[in-house]
């Protein structure tokens, strides 16, 4: 074992750090395009823009060692924002179960970042139970196309996407994990009108979106009729290492402990007092071994493989950090945490950290609830079985 | 040994709660809170006529004699609806501290509109450096002859757009830190130099930041003796613990309930959510740490009625515990209704929110952890 940087991932590091700090965004400069360029340049020094995706779909081909560097060089950064939904989600199941026409006609407006998609998974009555989900598609009589019906709600973004994909029911006669479809819907048909969700923190990011008889053409089907489920079940993983963002809380925990040794008490500050300095340790103490759960999935993970059960451990636990962090935050600002975004009173790290704490009790809910996760960790990982008893 | 309350309390207890169930629905409680006042002022004048605002005043002051168990019995109620008429800031701060430090001329200058509800009182206490303390007070008053000159800024002043006078802690003597040297003046919310900067709170509710800048009002305005307004002030603040854990009971109360309601009609994985071991022991986790909340804010509450040697320490306990279990319920109701939860259309949310915004009222849990132990 070792835990040294070889003398060419320090070089790597260097180089990554360089870009990031060449291409920062500057005051004044036009942000939407800043983005698209930066996205451009860094697909110029070999696939930077699409970190994840195997080499031969334009990646990079980085070892876990340079993943590990560049998720922890652009916490850090300044770098543009990115939606997951295109180039983390649909584009490796596209890769894998795509043909090869729909990777043509996708892939490449996916990794521009110009063409903007959202996940029609959840429904109102499909949550954590996600296969039970009924949006209907049903097949045309000449076969050509379906005719979608449904409700997809909890959609992230679905009001600024240009595309959805979508979890479709073909078939309700077997199993709920059988006869579902995956199928790409655009935005822009008439059929399709989305609501928005207003949530705590008073953002809207989230939307319910009504599908009344949208006609999918066949060949915007990705893979089998009635095989949705398989590879929805390869991005959940994806997705839920995401979710547990430890390079972002590793981020987050240097600004809360920055934050912290700035709110003065007495004659000294926040980080002197017992009962705040035990949880703001005990935070960092979990971290570091996350961290390092990171490092050892990313190690065993052969590049380009979907990652095991080991994603619902660092959900579990990654979300566990992010709320616990953002409630540091919000009991850091001590009485002017209620003051949030609509006033200048108090530190302005209070006013953010509330509206930051609320959204955060979402993070234990989507991507399969934490009591989802532990049963996923129950039965795959420790093998547990529920028993019905003599 | 009595946990039964009074006749009078439970008749009491009753009215508000049937206040707050015809006129508390979640819908017109957020266009109240989104209105200019931010509450109603029919709401407010219904409940001074009920006689609510005499409950905690003597009669000699034109109250009905109720003490701290009164007030726990009416902002209990309030909690179940999350009531957004500034109650706790004129009666329970304002007037409080108006009756225990006031001369008899003092009181008799205000108390009767205090209770009739056509003057509202706030009590501005709060610094920007002082985080929890209430002896860090840098907002100097400077008597010179017959006036009291005050300079300085106030934070998070209670429903501070609404009131009529402020009670003001000043610095008239001593150190930034020290107990000594801090009066407390009444001051004219339309007084030259007063500039309120009103706001609405993640909760709903209103706060102020209140600036005095030379602020000149009559020496007679400060209540009591100069100098020895930090007793008052401890009083008023140990009042007010009492008074916000007893909402937040009534907040706790309507979570867990919603919670237990909720799982049993969501269905998913073919049950209900309610039939899953795992949200079942959650929420008898919820319950008994609301259970648990209920019996410390009887002893706190005892305790300070009559006056025990331990009545501080146990308000400490009480405020760590409800700042503990406020999280601990309000964060396992949302997680338990799921997305639903996490929205504004239903209920839970605005409890939740209303629970975490009480912690950081007159102390955090770790800072009343930290006083006990002390």
């Amino acid at each position: 074992m070792d835990i040294d940087l070889s003398p060419e991932d320090l070089a790597f590091a260097d180089d990554v750090r360089s870009f990031l700090a060449d291409n920062a965004y500057k005051a004044g400069e036009d942000f939407g395009q800043w983005r698209f360029e930066w996205f451009e340049k860094a697909k110029a020094k070999g696939g930077w823009d699409v970190p994840k995706w195997p080499k031969e779909f334009g990646g990079p081909g980085w070892t876990p060692t340079q993943h590990y560097i560049w998720e922890r060089e652009t916490a850090r950064a300044n770098t543009p924002w990115d939606m997951p939904f295109g180039v983390g989600m649909l584009a490796p199941i596209l890769m894998g179960y795509g043909n090869k026409e729909q990777q043509e006609r996708f892939l490449p407006p996916i990794r521009t970042r110009k063409q903007n998609w959202c996940q029609g998974y959840s429904e109102p009555g499909a949550g954590s139970d996600l296969a039970s989900l009924k949006t209907k598609a049903e097949l045309s009589a000449d076969g050509s196309h379906y005719v979608v019906n449904g409700t997809k709600i909890w959609t992230t973004a679905a009001h600024i996407a240009d595309w959805m994909f979508c979890l479709t029911r073909t078939d309700d006669s077997g199993k709920k994990q059988q006869g579902i479809t995956f199928l790409l819907i655009p935005m822009n048909d008439p059929g399709i009108e989305v609501k928005p969700i207003i949530t705590l923190g008073g953002a809207h990011s989230v939307n319910m979106v009504y599908i009344n008889d949208v006609k999918v053409p066949v060949t915007d089907r990705v893979g089998e009729e009635g095989k949705g489920w398989t590879y929805a079940k390869g991005l959940l993983q994806h997705e839920r290492t995401g979710i547990a963002g430890v390079s972002r809380s590793v981020f987050a925990l240097e600004n809360l402990k920055r934050n912290a040794a700035s709110v003065k008490r007495g004659n000294g500050t926040l980080l002197d007092e017992s009962g705040y300095a035990k949880k703001l340790a005990e935070l960092e103490i979990d971290l570091m071994a996350l961290e390092f759960t990171e490092l050892r999935s990313l190690a065993s993970a052969s590049a380009g493989a979907a990652p095991g059960p080991e994603s619902s451990i660092m959900k579990l636990k990654g979300t566990d950090i992010q709320q616990r962090t953002q409630k540091l935050t919000v009991e850091a600002a001590g009485i002017f945490g209620p003051a949030w975004g609509k006033s200048k009173v108090g530190p302005d790290f209070g006013r953010a950290g509330m509206g930051g704490y609320l959204a955060s009790r979402a993070y234990t809910i989507y991507g399969g609830a934490s009591e989802v996760q532990r049963d996923v960790i129950a039965k795959n990982v420790l093998g547990l079985k529920k028993s019905s008893g003599k | 040994m009595d946990f039964n309350f009074s006749d009078e309390q439970t008749l009491l207890g009753e009215s508000v709660e049937r206040f707050v169930q015809d006129n508390y629905d979640l819908e017109t409680r957020i266009k109240l809170a989104n209105s200019k006042e931010g509450f109603s002022s029919d709401y407010w004048n219904t409940m001074a006529e009920l006689g609510w605002f005499g409950m905690p005043f003597s009669e000699a002051d034109g109250g009905f004699g109720g003490n701290q168990i009164d007030t726990m019995v009416m902002m209990e109620a309030f909690g179940k609806g999350l009531v957004l008429e500034p109650f706790f800031a004129s009666i329970v701060l304002g007037g409080n501290a108006l009756a225990r430090a006031g001369s008899e001329e003092q009181k008799a200058a205000h108390l009767p509109s205090v209770i009739d509800g056509s003057k509202r009182l706030t009590l501005a206490y709060a610094e920007e450096q002082a985080r929890f303390d209430l002896f860090d007070v840098t907002t100097t008053g400077k008597l010179s002859g017959d006036t009291l000159t005050i300079n300085g800024a106030k934070s998070m002043v209670p429903s501070a757009g609404a009131a009529d006078t402020f009670v003001v802690s000043v610095r008239t003597s001593g150190g930034q830190m020290d107990k000594n040297g801090i009066s407390l003046v009444l001051v004219d919310a339309s007084a030259d130099g007063v500039s309120v900067d009103d706001f609405p709170t993640v909760d709903g509710l209103r706060a102020g930041e209140v600036t005095f800048t030379n602020v000149e009002v009559p020496a007679g305005n400060v209540l009591g003796e100069p100098d020895n307004g930090f007793d008052v002030l401890s009083a008023v603040a140990r009042d007010a613990i009492l008074a916000l854990s007893a909402e937040a009971l009534g907040a706790m109360e309507i979570l867990y309930k919603d919670t237990i309601e909720y799982t049993q009609e969501r269905e998913q994985f073919d049950h209900a959510l309610s039939d899953f071991q795992v949200l079942q022991h959650r929420m008898v986790d919820m319950f008994v740490e609301y259970e648990q909340c209920k019996s410390l804010l009887y002893r706190a509450t005892l305790e300070v009625v009559q006056g025990a040697d331990t009545a501080d320490r146990t308000v400490h306990a009480l405020k760590h515990l409800i700042g503990k279990a406020g999280y601990f319920i309000g964060e396992n109701a949302v997680q338990l209704h799921g997305g639903m939860g996490m929205t504004e259309e239903l209920r839970v949310g605005h409890f939740f929110k209303r629970l975490v915004v009480l912690d950081t009222q007159f102390g955090n849990a770790d800072h009343h952890l930290e006083q006990f132990a002390a």
